[in-house]
């Protein structure tokens, strides 16, 4: 049996491509099923998100091709997505899915939603009765090694999109962000986000203003469902701000709308208490002196920018211990396995010793006579007891030549006990050269610890 | 008679103290109402005591310190309630208040020394009083590192440096919101608060009985753990009437600490207060 898994992501294939094999949530148990009646396929299942699709697949042999089904399933010419497909084999294929696993495969590294994303793709394909014994097992060491990675290192602690770091620092601000009150000045879609993600973290109130009151109230719709805002004259900006924990400001005058001046009325009125403003206004909306006041934290969108960048690399920094820890993973995966495929060798070595104690017992007892029930009970817990004492050695000889992968050993431990040398066990083949059809190989696999944050949010 | 109504007046100061605080920090209107109410019958019965105590003795000059003490607690009384009548503010009370009911309180115990009924009895109010300000003294070190860390993430985040190579904040990640820091300091003043009351209420006991009489309220120590009361109810009041935080907070907690050490470091010149042979 050859583990198989192939695919196109956000760096092998461009969005036109991409957006052409991507399967809804309502297609995959289909989708997955349609894959599954493949001749071959003996266990399945398929990753689909925005910016991968993946199959993953446990297939009789290393013939069967799965990129052949992309192109019948979603009726693509061969030569369209051929030179976008990445094919991976056996010890890759688990080290490439412990990878994507661990978001270290991600647009943004680091990001939780792919783990998600993995085990949803993988209860589907057990709904759909896609996945038995070797991908469940695989899965569920996905999983660990995952959990390991986020566990084990900081690779998602901190934010990395100006909206998650704009909420960051409020916390650190305020704590909890419960009932906070948040002032949108200026409707802009950066600030809608951003908002959103406060809203999300239990903000509990929402005031919008713009010059355009349509706009204010337009912005104020986006939000319904969530919150009701309360839309605010801009005449009262300054009357009403004081009220505010959190002012996130991107209007498009010329100069500051927040002066110094504005800041100490605001403290006063607030009795101290502290101000967080989030300017992405270009030009900035806050004057610098008025950050300077105590009580008063003014980020701009460098600053954000500043520190989502920080964080990245950060992240990079992390994703190098990170694949240290799936290697390790990868190769305690490897050994397990090799110790399940040689359980059918050490399986015919204690049926073998077996028989021989039974077939010895029984002329024993011949010899012997009649026996009391302690006296046979004695005597089988003696031969019990040889056999398994003799067997211990031969069991993890074959055993260990299983995790050191050493074919030759575990064939003179066969032949030597007479064991079946039929394929019933396997030990890991060398590494399978990569599908001809494969663009992708692992030479060529992009490295993702120095991917560069292009996008606003931490999906996937 | 007369030594039961100071006693009910004193008991009335010690619920009207207990009162003013919500009353005057969180400007709660029914602790408000509580707390003059409660200081009104304590007046009065106070002003019955000290006019029966007067005609009984056929004379109306006060004579001895525990007269004099009934009479001056009486008089703070009076000065709260015409402040209290002309700018309705009770806001000195959180200072007038305990003060009479400290005042009050010895002689309100009669004209003879209190005597514990034994030597366990006298040791346990001893440990009680040793850990009640124990506990407000930690309560306040536990405010002025709250206040320092305050200050240290304030600037933190006002630094805008975070992460990367440059920073030399990174080791600060630890450090809980401001918010948070904030009502630790704050929470932490109030907790020490009535430990210190009690604690300083507990040691006045135990000096009525002994032989200093008003010597007592001469010693260095003594003084000090009265200015450091005061002091700490002023840090209070500030803080929770001008919503003191940051910096400003923090300098007037460490100056309140300063008076802490100060309290501590007269043992050295203390006759009360002697920790061991010298």
């Amino acid at each position: 049996m050859t583990l198989t898994l192939i695919g196109v992501n956000h760096k092998t294939a461009p969005i036109e491509v991409r957006e052409r094999i991507a399967i809804s949530r309502e297609d995959l148990p289909e989708t997955t099923r349609a894959l599954s009646a493949v001749p071959g396929v003996v266990e399945c299942m398929i990753v689909s998100t925005c910016n991968r699709v993946e199959i993953l697949a446990a297939v009789e042999d290393s013939e069967v091709r799965l990129s052949g089904f992309l192109s019948e399933h979603f009726g693509l010419d061969p030569a369209v997505i051929g030179p976008h497909l990445y094919e991976y084999r056996d010890q890759e294929a688990v080290r490439h899915l412990f990878r994507v696993a661990a978001s270290l495969d991600s647009m943004v590294v680091g990001e939780p939603q792919i783990l998600g994303q993995v085990k949803e793709a993988f209860a589907v394909a057990r709904a759909s009765g896609t996945v038995a014994g070797q991908l469940e097992h695989l899965l569920q060491s996905t999983f660990a090694a995952a959990k390991k990675v986020r566990t084990e290192t900081e690779i998602g602690s901190n934010s990395v999109s100006i909206a998650s770091v704009a909420v960051e620092l409020a916390r650190k601000i305020f704590g909890s962000l419960q009932g906070r009150t948040v002032f949108l000045v200026g409707a802009g879609k950066m600030s809608e986000l951003a908002a959103r993600h406060l809203v999300q973290q239990g903000a509990g109130k929402i005031l919008v203003t713009n010059r355009t009151l349509e706009r204010a109230r337009r912005m104020a719709e986006a939000f319904q469902g969530q919150l009701v805002p309360q839309i605010v004259p801009f005449e009262q900006l300054y009357e009403e701000a004081s009220q505010a924990d959190i002012v996130i400001s991107s209007t498009g005058a010329p100069h500051p709308i927040f002066r110094r001046e504005h800041g100490q009325a605001f403290l006063q009125r607030r009795r101290n208490r502290p101000m967080f403003f989030i300017d992405i206004a270009v030009p900035r909306d806050v004057d610098t002196a008025m950050g300077k006041l105590e009580g008063i934290f003014v980020y701009d969108i460098d600053d954000l920018q500043q520190v989502a960048a920080d964080h990245m690399a950060e992240r990079g920094r992390e994703a190098s211990d990170a694949e240290a820890l799936i290697a390790g993973e990868v190769e305690r995966f490897d050994q397990r396995q090799r110790t399940v495929n040689v359980a059918p060798a050490i399986v015919a070595l204690q049926q073998q010793a077996e028989e021989i104690r039974l077939t010895e017992l029984k002329r024993a007892h011949a010899r012997l006579g009649p026996l009391s029930a302690e006296q046979v009970a004695a005597v089988e817990a003696l031969t019990k007891g040889l056999v398994n004492k003799f067997l211990h050695p031969p069991m993890q000889a074959l055993k260990q030549a299983a995790r050191e992968n050493d074919a030759v050993r575990l064939e003179t431990l066969c032949e030597t006990w007479s064991l079946p040398a039929n394929g019933a066990y396997e030990l890991e083949q060398e590494p399978v050269a990569e599908d001809s059809t494969s663009n992708a190989t692992n030479s060529e696999r992009p490295e993702s610890a120095h991917m560069s944050h292009t996008s606003g949010t931490d999906r996937q | 008679m007369y030594l039961l109504w100071l006693r009910v007046a004193a008991i009335l100061y010690a619920a009207a103290s207990v009162a003013v605080f919500p009353a005057v920090l969180y400007g709660m209107v029914r602790w408000r109402k509580t707390c003059v109410h409660l200081a009104g019958l304590g007046f009065f019965f106070h002003f019955v005591s000290v006019v029966e105590m007067l005609v009984q003795a056929h004379r109306w000059m006060p004579v001895g310190v525990r007269e004099l003490e009934s009479i001056l607690g009486l008089a703070v009384v009076a000065l709260f309630f015409l402040v209290w009548w002309i700018y309705d503010a009770i806001s000195l009370g959180v200072f007038a208040l305990p003060i009479t009911f400290f005042v009050v309180f010895v002689p309100a115990l009669g004209p003879d020394r209190y005597v514990f009924p034994s030597n366990g009895v006298r040791m346990s109010w001893l440990v009680a009083h040793i850990a009640a300000l124990l506990a407000a003294y930690a309560a306040l070190g536990f405010s002025l590192l709250a206040s320092v860390l305050y200050l240290l993430q304030e600037r933190r985040l006002k630094s805008k440096r975070r992460a990367a190579g440059d920073s030399w904040w990174l080791p600060l990640d630890w450090l809980p919101p401001l918010d948070t820091l904030e009502r630790i300091a704050h929470t932490t003043l109030e907790f020490g608060f009535p430990c210190m009351t009690v604690g300083l209420l507990i040691g006045a006991v135990l000096v009525q009985e002994s032989s200093l009489g008003a010597a007592y309220f001469y010693d260095p120590k003594v003084v000090a753990s009265f200015v450091l009361w005061a002091v700490y109810v002023a840090l209070l009041f500030v803080r929770r009437s001008a919503g003191l935080r940051g910096r400003r907070a923090a300098y007037l907690s460490g100056a309140v600490f300063l008076v802490m050490l100060a309290v501590l470091m007269a043992n050295v010149i203390s006759q009360v207060h002697r920790y061991g042979p010298r």
